[in-house]
């Protein structure tokens, strides 16, 4: 019992530890999504008027490939490596010592990435997915990775008790995994490629890797951690909590090749992925009933609107189930032959990533932010900005996305001459997503001042 | 989960399955494919591609052009690529196989260019590049100017521009392959 | 700081602590694995779920595998062997001319001349014009006997060249030949190659009034 008392206490020993790493990565995300924004904007801008901007750096080919690769490896990345770090500490009461090595870490992560950004406004850039920067940043960020991101496996293999929750197995999976996969797929696309369209099928595979295992797995973590936590309940069904870890991590590799329905690739690959993208419905419904149901009960859903970390995680949630469902459903032969290569799929993956990762680091942000610094948010106002601004930019954009999408590709099916872009619907929620982002940053960074200077005093008292 | 070593070893699994079933095996399978005659004697296919278009080749990657272009032409039964004259055929990994980078993309913002240098003249992919709303109204393409010099009467080609229409001019699949015959 | 009230995270109790949190849990996954009395239906209807998924996948992999080949890019062709030739035979003059280099050049060679006084032209010569049938008779079992060819005569003895190729082969040549050096005839088929050979079976060399008897020459 005395050890259960001594949790109880808050443990700002902890926390200060954590603060540096997690203050560097967490301002080091803020500006690659401010980046990101604004060249969302941009593209978004150029489909609408070709004309926009026209110069070969910033030709729409390579703004949205910088744009996508700095909102995952930029924002997303940085962000869950601080969350992932704190959340591993607190719960396995990790004492980091080394928060040196993290942040050094990240710096080579954030220079190298700032490098391979910048080969690709030059034109050095490659043709697939994700994979799109200079083939000598993969092993760098690999090894940086390992020094910044590896924290939560040491912390889960160095826990004192033998108990372990379900927030540290996807958290730990996800940093586990991730250096792995990325390495496979640097070497097989990049290095040594592989023959012929068998590239194309390993840069699905590493999308859908990144996708699930790293970004979705990282936030189902945090989703898992924070629902609990912030509610003072167990979550419903949990002991249903296994069998979701396990069919989540090990159907999400198969799914790739769904993603590639109709392409040159033997068809029996093709049916193996359909087969897994409608399997993966089981850790779908599992993580359904622990997150809905926890809420469903005694007024959850009430409780987690009130508070204004718990909000985003209870938004992102209701993505991540309605994406899972919606992926089962549309990446199949049937829609595939009518949708595949429309708006509609990058549709479904923008409400992955931003709907379901991105709103529970946003909520996390919330919680863990002053908790760390000490200090207290600058401001309430910008708090209401950023959530409404995002929230409607986010469901706006998904319904266009998918309903444009759709109505491409019937278009496109009876004979329609050309394609269709997504057009001022999206300018409109790109300039949203960037309010919304700038209004989050300015709270985040203001807070973050506070409190790096109320502990300057503190140190000098 | 008590188990580290148990539990890392499955999470290696959710990595190592489904490469070993998917890409070990895919390579397995298509790794020796190499050009072919459509039957005996004939010439094989795919083509080499001639030096110019190699040039091409990488001016299309770095000006983008994946983003918004695939070359792929999906089979009849999945989707209206053929029906729409995207193909003379479905692509199969053998069309591939020359291809040090893959290029055939995920996203179409603008059609198909597996088959385009059997649609589309030289003249016709300069004027295109150059000027793509004077060729399409309203088309979302950004017009490529600076591939092109003002001369006297009109526009002359960088070179650029000439080795990416030759590589335009070397995409195509309208070949018959022994895995895919040509439309009747 | 009048906002501090609306910031409920911050002025609320901690939430509960991460110790007690894994404990809980860690609790609520020990209970499930001993049986109880209270019965859950959740853990059923997954099985059952599973069951039902499995049964359709395996279904489901049967019928759309293509066989497991690495051939099969297409649901409706799953059987596509590597060894299948096109549906459509198009006669292909590149594909004539490499033929043409190798199994006939020796002669005619490849500029179509022939040599004076040894083996006749095939450039503008009347023989490969008009009908393909003659041209096709001779290549499959050859001509022997003094023929006259623009104006020259040659006294020449043309094996069964043709006996030893394919039908398409010989399409291919023919066509290259009839489309080459300013010759400007139509493209010749494999399913007439195929014909003429199945009328032929049997037939010697022919001789020069033979085949001009059933083939005459045809005026420009």
């Amino acid at each position: 019992m005395s050890q259960e008392s001594s949790h109880q206490r808050p443990d700002f020993g902890r926390e200060t530890a954590l603060r540096g790493p997690f203050v560097f990565f967490f301002v080091a995300a803020l500006v690659w999504l401010l980046a990101a924004s604004a060249l969302g904007l941009i593209a978004a801008l150029k489909l609408w008027m070709p004309s926009f901007l026209n110069c070969e750096w910033l030709t729409y080919g390579r703004v949205t490939v910088v744009q996508k690769n700095l909102f995952i490896y930029g924002w997303a990345t940085n962000a869950l490596l601080a969350v992932n770090l704190w959340l591993l500490s607190r719960l396995t009461s990790f004492e980091f010592r080394n928060g040196w090595i993290a942040v050094f870490g990240g710096l080579v992560w954030n220079a190298t990435l700032i490098y391979g950004v910048q080969q690709i406004f030059a034109g050095f850039l490659n043709g697939f997915s994700l994979l799109e920067m200079p083939r000598e940043v993969g092993p760098v960020l690999a090894i940086a990775f390992l020094l910044a991101g590896f924290w939560p496996v040491v912390a889960f293999a160095r826990r004192p008790s033998g108990h372990t929750f379900a927030a540290q197995w996807y958290v730990v999976g996800a940093s586990f995994l991730f250096p792995i996969f990325y390495l496979i797929a640097q070497l097989l696309v990049l290095w040594c490629p592989a023959s012929g369209v068998v590239q194309a099928l390993v840069a699905s595979w590493f999308v859908q890797n990144l996708l699930q295992l790293w970004l979705a797995a990282s936030a189902l973590g945090i989703a898992y951690y924070f629902i609990p936590k912030v509610l003072e309940r167990p979550l419903a069904g949990y002991y249903l909590a296994t069998v979701g870890f396990w069919t989540f991590f090990l159907f999400a590799g198969w799914t790739a090749p769904a993603t590639l329905l109709g392409s040159p690739i033997p068809v029996w690959i093709q049916s193996v992925g359909v087969v897994a993208m409608v399997m993966s419905i089981v850790p779908i419904i599992i993580t359904a009933i622990n997150f809905h149901g926890t809420f469903a009960q005694n007024g959850g859903w009430a409780n987690a609107w009130n508070s204004t970390s718990l909000r985003w995680v209870a938004l992102g949630t209701i993505s991540f189930t309605f994406v899972g469902l919606l992926r089962a459903i549309f990446y199949t032969r049937g829609y595939s032959a009518i949708i595949r290569f429309t708006e509609f799929y990058q549709g479904l993956d923008h409400l992955l990533v931003y709907g379901f990762v991105t709103m529970v680091i946003f909520g996390a942000a919330y919680f863990i932010l002053p908790r760390v610094t000490g200090a207290l948010w600058p401001s309430v106002k910008l708090i209401h900005v950023h959530f409404w601004s995002v929230t409607l930019a986010l469901i706006v954009s998904t319904l266009v996305s998918l309903y444009g999408g759709y109505q491409t590709g019937l278009d496109l099916s009876k004979g329609a001459p050309q394609m269709i872009g997504g057009g001022k619907a999206h300018v409109l929620t790109a300039a949203a997503f960037l309010l919304g982002h700038a209004a989050f940053a300015l709270n985040a960074l203001g807070l973050i001042f506070r409190g790096l200077t109320s502990a300057e005093n503190r140190q000098h008292d | 989960m008590k188990n580290l070593n148990l539990f890392l070893i499955g999470l290696f699994a959710a990595v190592a399955f489904p490469f070993g079933a998917l890409i070990v095996s895919s390579q397995v399978q298509l790794g020796a494919l190499g050009r072919a005659p459509a039957e005996e004697g004939g010439p094989l296919f795919p083509p080499r591609e001639p030096g110019l278009a190699i040039q091409g080749r990488a001016v299309y990657l770095q000006l983008g052009c994946v983003a918004c272009h695939t070359q792929q032409v999906r089979p009849a039964g999945m989707g209206s690529d053929i029906a729409r004259g995207w193909g003379a055929r479905p692509s199969v990994a053998r069309d591939y196989v020359l291809q040090s980078q893959v290029l055939i993309g995920d996203h179409r913002f603008g059609p198909d260019l597996a088959n385009v240098g059997a649609r589309l003249t030289e003249a016709q992919l300069h004027e295109h590049l150059r000027a793509p709303s004077s060729v399409v109204a309203g088309s979302a393409m950004p017009a490529y100017e600076y591939l092109y010099q003002p001369k006297a009467n009109g526009w002359a080609p960088t070179d650029r521009a000439v080795a990416l229409v030759a590589y335009l001019k070397s995409l195509r699949q309208d070949y018959a392959s022994p895995e895919a015959k040509l439309k009747q | 700081m009048n906002d501090r009230h609306r910031q409920p995270d911050r002025q609320r109790s901690e939430g509960t602590s991460d110790g007690r949190l894994v404990e809980i849990h860690a609790q609520i996954a020990r209970e499930k694995e001993e049986p109880r009395e209270g019965f859950s239906l959740t853990p059923i209807f997954i099985v059952f779920l599973f069951c039902g998924f499995g049964f359709w996948a395996g279904l489901y992999l049967t019928r759309n595998s293509g066989d497991f080949s690495a051939s099969a890019f297409d649901l409706d062709v799953p059987k596509a062997s590597a060894s299948a030739g096109p549906a459509v035979f198009e006669p292909d003059a590149a594909k004539g001319e490499k033929l043409f280099v190798a199994n006939c050049a020796a002669c005619h060679q490849a500029t179509g001349l022939g040599m004076p006084g040894a083996f006749p032209p095939l450039a503008g010569s009347p023989w490969v014009a008009g009908t393909d049938e003659r041209m096709i008779k001779i290549i499959l079992v050859g001509l022997a006997g003094e023929v006259e060819v623009k104006g020259a005569k040659f006294n020449g003895n043309m094996p069964n060249i043709g006996a030893g190729l394919k039908d398409a082969q010989i399409a291919h040549i023919a066509t290259y030949v009839r489309s080459a050096w300013g010759n400007q005839g139509e493209p010749v088929m494999d399913t007439k190659v195929a014909e003429v050979r199945k009328a032929l079976a049997g037939h010697g060399q022919f001789s020069p009034q033979e085949i001009l008897k059933a083939h005459p020459l045809e005026a420009k």
